[in-house]
């Protein structure tokens, strides 16, 4: 059985710069919606570890209530980072396996949540080709060092999933070499973990900016569908 | 596995052809909820559907006036113990006293409002929120919510309401996979049809069996070719 930790960073303070901070929502939905009633109906996901920024806890349950998730929810206080926040909500994960989800990929189905639970491998992210050319580079000096062959490098999305004692085994590490990590499928390769990735598909973006949102909105409403 | 259906205004004009249709229909639908205000009709037809079951299904039914939405709110918990969920849900229940604007009782405009409009809202609203999952929702609104006419401001009012949340349903609830479909029957031989053209032959005209079976369509596979636009349904 499985776990979803769903990161809630939430807040559209990167979304509305300047504005009182408020949920993202996409077509007036909130974005922590979508996923959350995605992955209800599914039988294998028997709990939900769901973060909350501080002070928006009631407001989150509210929501939850609303729209009548019906998989039982464990609110954890987000962390002061994305890696913080993670750590914080593995304690509170019951079962064996955990799938790691953000709430600002709002257009992730329910079939991407099934087939990642199906991957026969236990520690697995969606990760999508790049179709375009990345340098490494000397910020600094703006030097480029070298070439960095794209065929042998993903963009890596979520949802993920691991073994929980692996993603704890890895936070563990982590700590002890004072690391830092933006997600947990190159945090636990790095441990000494085994991780796969299957190809994702480019509709499952991350909503950052303000054209995210616009983009997702379309993408989810009645215009996005083909004619 | 087998679906459940809730009608409201099941007891005549639309919502009894419509549920009498479904009842004898080959369809995996084998239970349904009947909504409607007590009368001789609403007996009539519970008797006729006990006596024609070949299909052996099963009803609940329910007498209540749609005109009092805390009685919907109490008797929706009861729903969802009897039936367990709802599939099809058919907002269909309608009233209308029709009026110049300098005769209407404004009592008159509140209830048009709370059966046309909040009652199917309510309904909708307490089953998403009993955590039900739609498969389809159909909601009758009328050509008279597209185009006004003298006498018919409360009906018509009330009407063009339902269309505008008829198609709010139909995106927000998108995420469920649920259908929302929208018809606006044009003139149909029922009661309230009566009630706003009292001279009209009744025989002359579309008859309730001809838009039940045009709901059978629209929830058949089929319907979602058709589905997309409020569809008006007239002779």
């Amino acid at each position: 059985m499985y776990t979803l930790a769903l990161l809630n960073g939430g807040l559209g303070t990167r979304v509305a710069a300047g504005q009182p901070k408020q949920l993202i929502r996409v077509n007036h939905i909130p974005a922590m919606v979508y996923p959350l009633v995605a992955v209800d109906p599914l039988p294998e996901v028997t709990q939900i570890v769901l973060n909350y920024p501080e002070g928006w806890r009631e407001e989150i349950e509210k929501l939850v209530k609303d729209y009548a998730i019906s998989t039982p929810i464990t609110y954890v206080p987000g962390g002061s980072s994305r890696h913080e926040s993670v750590r914080l909500m593995l304690p509170h994960c019951e079962n064996e396996h955990v799938i790691v989800h953000e709430t600002a990929r709002p257009l992730v189905s329910t079939a991407d949540f099934a087939e990642l639970i199906a991957s026969e491998h236990e520690n697995v992210s969606f990760m999508l080709e790049i179709p375009f050319t990345v340098a490494p580079v000397e910020p600094e000096t703006r030097r480029v060092t070298g070439y960095l062959e794209r065929d042998r490098l993903r963009n890596v999305q979520l949802p993920q999933k691991f073994r929980l004692s692996t993603l704890q085994a890895a936070h563990e590490y982590a700590r002890e070499h004072d690391l830092q990590f933006t997600e947990d499928a190159t945090l636990c390769a790095v441990a000494g973990a085994e991780v796969y990735f299957i190809p994702g598909n480019d509709r499952n973006f991350k909503v950052t900016t303000k054209t995210d949102v616009k983009l997702a909105g379309y993408l989810l409403g009645a215009e996005g569908t083909d004619d | 596995m087998t679906k459940t259906m809730l009608v409201t205004g099941a007891s005549k004009g639309i919502g009894q052809a419509t549920v009498e249709r479904f009842w004898a229909g080959a369809n995996d639908i084998d239970t349904f909820v009947l909504l409607a205000r007590s009368s001789t009709e609403f007996d009539e037809l519970r008797a006729h559907l006990a006596a024609n079951n070949p299909g052996g299904k099963r009803f609940f039914h329910h007498e209540i006036d749609l005109n009092d939405l805390d009685a919907i709110r109490d008797l929706l918990p009861q729903i969802i113990a009897e039936a367990g969920r709802v599939d099809y849900l058919v907002n269909n229940a309608g009233f209308t006293a029709p009026s110049p604007i300098h005769e209407v009782r404004f009592e008159d405009f509140e209830r048009t409002i709370n059966v046309n409009l909040y009652a199917p809202f309510v309904i909708t609203q307490g089953l998403l929120h009993a955590g039900n999952r739609f498969e389809f929702i159909l909601n009758v609104a009328s050509t008279a919510g597209i185009n006004g006419r003298s006498g018919w401001l409360t009906y018509s009012a009330s009407k063009a309401a339902m269309i505008a949340m008829s198609q709010v349903m139909k995106e927000e609830l998108s995420i469920y996979g649920t259908r929302v479909v929208t018809i606006s029957p044009g003139r149909c031989a029922t009661a309230l049809r009566r009630t706003l053209a009292p001279d009209e032959d009744p025989s002359t005209i579309m008859q309730p069996e001809d838009v039940a079976g045009v709901i059978e369509m629209l929830a058949s596979d089929f319907g979602r070719f058709v589905d997309s636009q409020n569809l008006v349904v007239r002779l």
